[in-house]
């Protein structure tokens, strides 16, 4: 046990340190990792993939043409308005589908017509069949995608998947918007895809039985964000000891800036999502903006601390870290120990908009005392520090996996039985974001 | 020679440590922070008056409470020791764990302290758990203060850690302990809690002095939920509704020393504030004896002064002499699923979710996105504000219950769980 923690730990170091090497000279914005165009070449495959329990489940997913299976299945991210394309190639020895749910019409774009009949849509036949759609991504927003053969088993197997549809005039560098209106604008984007799995039905078809299962019998054991389970969650997109689980959910962001959060029900049970750290403001349920009228934009939002998306529903957010209200100054105190300014944004707004600083806080000290370092317990993302961008003293063997002195806030499911890996604490449906000191190179 | 001393080292070692641990402590003294404790004597009970700084002393420990079927359970809570001395605290508050957590009740402006003093398990001297309290909803949170301990610290066994939250929005929150939160959250560290608006203080519209709540001594209603500018979210009497349930299997577990079944958690004893039906009706404990009226048995003459569920969830109104308007502040502390709440014949309507005024940023004041229902579902971690206007009611007896009917139930009873009564006069 205290091996498996030791070496989580190293990874999330590596990880993050990887991140940012990558990322110096990437964009100064998070997007979400994915394909883009219009004309799309899935393969649905199978591969075994480890859990953090120490066990290994066969999984069904789709992959990009020439990539592996991977769960969950490659994000398309596509523009509105465009024709979409989607041709799919069957690996599997039953007949697989998708269905894009919230697309409108999907029709059969080849000439004499694609696939196989099926109940819910057309279908690629077991052992190299292929099938293809096409649809026109009318409106913007945040979908799921999944197969529409054989549902309940094979959704449950890992057929499932995010389609996000960029708004008219999206520009990533400079109309970073999701649904076209500038109160939808963001800085960072991040998806966050909520799934659980049952591993007697995975074993079941593994060792081909898969006549026995039983779906009404089904007794989720494992919770994924983006398909991973806690702390695998926290690894960096790609990682490659993770080769069906390309998806990273850390979340980063610098205090004021605005993230979106595109959070999907992949799963057949509800997920509670509560976001520490802040409230997030909901603009949007299900690929549709909550507007009272056309340019009205997100004008029905309303805030909420816990975020529970139905079974196959999304919902799009904004979240923001600022020290507004706060009492006491987070970048430190005494001044002349911490230096820094602090210039409001205006005067019916006392934050800084470059370092989030509420500036009626400026050098006000945290008002209690700390207890001493014999006292308390201290969790391996603590700094050491409650001041951002700083780092304290820690025992011998504490901390270490915080680099930049970032406030980490934990975003998870809050039905917390699911912050399990079947039995065992922690893991499960879990995350983090991490509010990262101005400055810091993101993603 | 060696080998024989240090087999014997261990067991004398873990012997004098079990001591530690189960003896209510006289070498530790409580750390409780509070700026109007202005002599310094831990005693919060002999104020001076600041009025917005609020200070709160708990304690997190260990107890029992008695599910309305009578069957025990061990649980893992918090208690209110703030007019306990600090020097007294580590004796008086071991072993006293309440279900639900003290209310922390608290205003719009108000600072609070909060000093949380592990008291440890009594009941399970093996464990050095530490806990924390997490301020569930706190927005703009810092992370020192948000009682997640893998992000900052938890505090041990037999010391004290104060919280400071400075609030500034209004709202239905809760509060629980994240220490391994799964383990500490259905074992039972759940609680109300809740930010009165400054409308209250200030009232609204062009006469506000005649608006201010009768909360804060004025001669408006008796409160508001938000500052809502219009009063909208007025109401005459409120109360908060947290669904906690427990796993029995769970919590025997804990008190055996046994693996703890996680993967196969489920809710077998649904409660409202702690309580299952029909104990949910139940009055506030005698205090007298700290007894229930019905069948719980007498509770030990030690917690007279604290019984270990205090909370009845009876939800009653004379509207002669109270009003007409009940603000239901709805709270979901269970760790298993989603659960949906209705009212029979009384309409609901939602005013507010997640500690904030249902109305969008683009919206004046009074244009609200409430809505009128009869079912409102939360999952863990979601509160809902509900208000009733039994103002076109018929005097009588009403049910509030969750329609996930299996749950209506006391372990294997019937017509127990998540249901409560609400008496119209």
């Amino acid at each position: 046990m205290k091996k498996t923690v030791f070496y989580h730990g190293k990874s999330v170091i590596i990880a993050i340190a990887l991140l940012m090497l990558l990322t110096a000279s990437a964009a100064a914005n998070a997007v979400v990792p994915g394909i883009s165009g219009s004309t799309f070449n899935l393969v649905a495959g199978s591969g075994h993939f480890d859990t953090p329990d120490g066990d290994s489940l066969l999984l069904w997913g789709y992959g990009n043409q020439g990539s592996s299976a991977q769960y969950p299945g490659p994000t398309l991210i596509v523009n509105q308005g465009a024709t979409v394309r989607v041709n799919l190639t069957n690996n599997l020895d039953q007949a697989v589908s998708i269905v894009f749910p919230g697309q409108g019409q999907v029709t059969d774009p080849v000439a004499g017509g694609s696939g196989t009949p099926g109940l819910l849509t057309r279908e690629a036949a077991a052992g190299g069949g292929t099938v293809s759609y096409q649809f026109v991504a009318s409106q913007p927003g945040t979908y799921l995608y999944h197969s529409g053969t054989n549902t309940d088993l094979q959704v449950e197997m890992g057929l499932l998947g995010a389609l996000i549809v960029r708004p008219t005039g999206f520009n990533q560098a400079s109309n970073r918007t999701a649904y076209g209106h500038p109160d939808s604008a963001y800085d960072h984007e991040y998806l966050f895809l909520l799934s659980e799995m049952d591993p007697t039905i995975h074993d079941l078809v593994d060792f081909g039985f898969i006549n026995y299962v039983d779906n009404a019998e089904a007794f989720p054991v494992f919770w994924f964000v983006n398909g991973r389970n806690g702390m695998n969650t926290l690894d960096r997109n790609f990682a490659p000891w993770l080769p069906y689980q390309p998806y990273s959910a850390l979340a980063r962001t610098r205090p004021g800036e605005k993230v979106l959060l595109r959070i999907i029900g992949g799963g057949r049970n509800q997920h509670a999502f509560h976001a520490h750290g802040n409230h997030s403001t909901i603009i949007a349920r299900d690929g549709r903006m909550l507007s009272s009228g056309p340019g009205a934009g997100p004008d029905l939002a309303v805030q909420d601390f816990t975020i529970s998306p139905t079974p196959g529903g999304t919902v799009d957010a904004v979240f923001s870290w600022t020290s507004r209200g706060l009492g006491w100054d987070v970048y430190g105190t005494p001044l002349e120990d911490f230096p820094h300014n602090c210039t409001p944004a205006g005067p019916d707004d006392p934050v800084d908009p470059n370092t989030g600083e509420d500036c009626t806080y400026h050098g006000t000290p945290i008002p209690v005392t700390l207890p001493g370092l014999q006292d308390l317990a201290f969790g391996g993302w603590y700094s050491g520090s409650p001041f951002l961008g700083q780092f304290g003293q820690l025992p011998p063997g504490e901390g270490g996996l915080n680099l930049n002195g970032g406030l980490f806030f934990m975003w998870h499911s809050h039905n917390e039985k699911e912050l399990t890996n079947f039995d065992i604490f922690p893991g499960g449906m879990l995350t983090f974001v991490i509010i990262e000191p101005p400055g810091t190179p993101i993603p | 020679m060696k080998r024989y001393r240090l087999h014997l080292a261990i067991p004398l070692l873990m012997g004098f440590l079990l001591l530690l641990a189960g003896l209510p402590s006289a070498w530790g003294v409580a750390y409780v922070q509070c700026p109007e404790d202005t002599d310094g004597d831990g005693d919060l009970s002999n104020n001076a008056d600041l009025p917005n700084v609020q200070c709160m002393s708990l304690t997190g420990g260990d107890g029992w409470v008695t599910m309305a079927d009578g069957r025990e359970l061990y649980i893992f809570s918090f208690s209110d020791v703030s007019a306990v001395p600090a020097a007294d605290i580590l004796d008086v508050g071991v072993f006293r764990a309440n279900s639900p957590a003290p209310t922390i009740a608290t205003r719009q402006g108000d600072e609070l302290y909060l000093t949380l003093t592990n008291v440890g398990t009594f009941n399970r001297p093996d464990l050095f758990d530490p806990h924390t309290v997490h301020y569930h909803g706190f927005p703009n949170a810092s992370a020192i203060f948000d009682g997640l301990p893998e992000s900052a610290v938890a505090v041990f066994p037999q010391a004290s850690l104060t919280y400071y939250y400075n609030n500034i929005e209004p709202g239905t929150y809760m509060y629980h302990c994240h220490v391994e939160a799964t383990e500490h959250m259905q074992m039972g560290m759940l609680g109300n809690l809740y930010v009165d608006p400054i409308q209250n203080q200030t009232g609204y519209g062009g006469n506000p002095a005649a608006t201010v709540a009768g909360k804060e001594g004025g001669p408006g209603p008796y409160g508001y939920v938000y500052n809502d500018g219009d009063g909208s979210t007025a109401f005459d009497k409120e109360f908060p509704i947290q669904l906690q349930a427990f796993d029995h299997f769970f919590h025997d577990a804990s008190r055996d020393t046994q693996p703890l079944p996680f993967a196969d958690m489920i809710d077998t004893y649904p409660t409202i504030n702690g309580r299952g039906y029909p104990d949910t009706t139940l009055a506030t404990p005698d205090p007298a004896d700290g007894s229930l009226p019905g069948k719980h048995p007498a509770i030990p003459a030690d917690s007279t002064a604290n019984p270990p569920q205090p909370v009845g969830s009876l939800i009653k109104i004379n509207r002669a002499t109270e009003g007409t308007r009940i603000l239901l502040r709805v709270s979901n502390l269970g760790v298993v699923q989603h659960y949906t709440l209705t009212v029979l014949g009384i309409p609901m309507k939602v005013v507010g979710r997640g500690a904030r005024l249902l109305r969008g940023p683009g919206q004046a004041v009074g244009e609200n996105v409430f809505y009128d229902t009869n079912v409102v579902n939360l999952g863990g971690g979601e509160t809902t504000d509900v208000l009733l206007d039994t103002s076109g009611v018929a005097a009588g007896t009403y049910f509030l219950y969750a329609t996930n009917l299996n749950h209506l139930s006391n372990n294997a009873e019937d017509y127990g769980g998540y249901m409560t009564e609400i008496v119209i006069q």
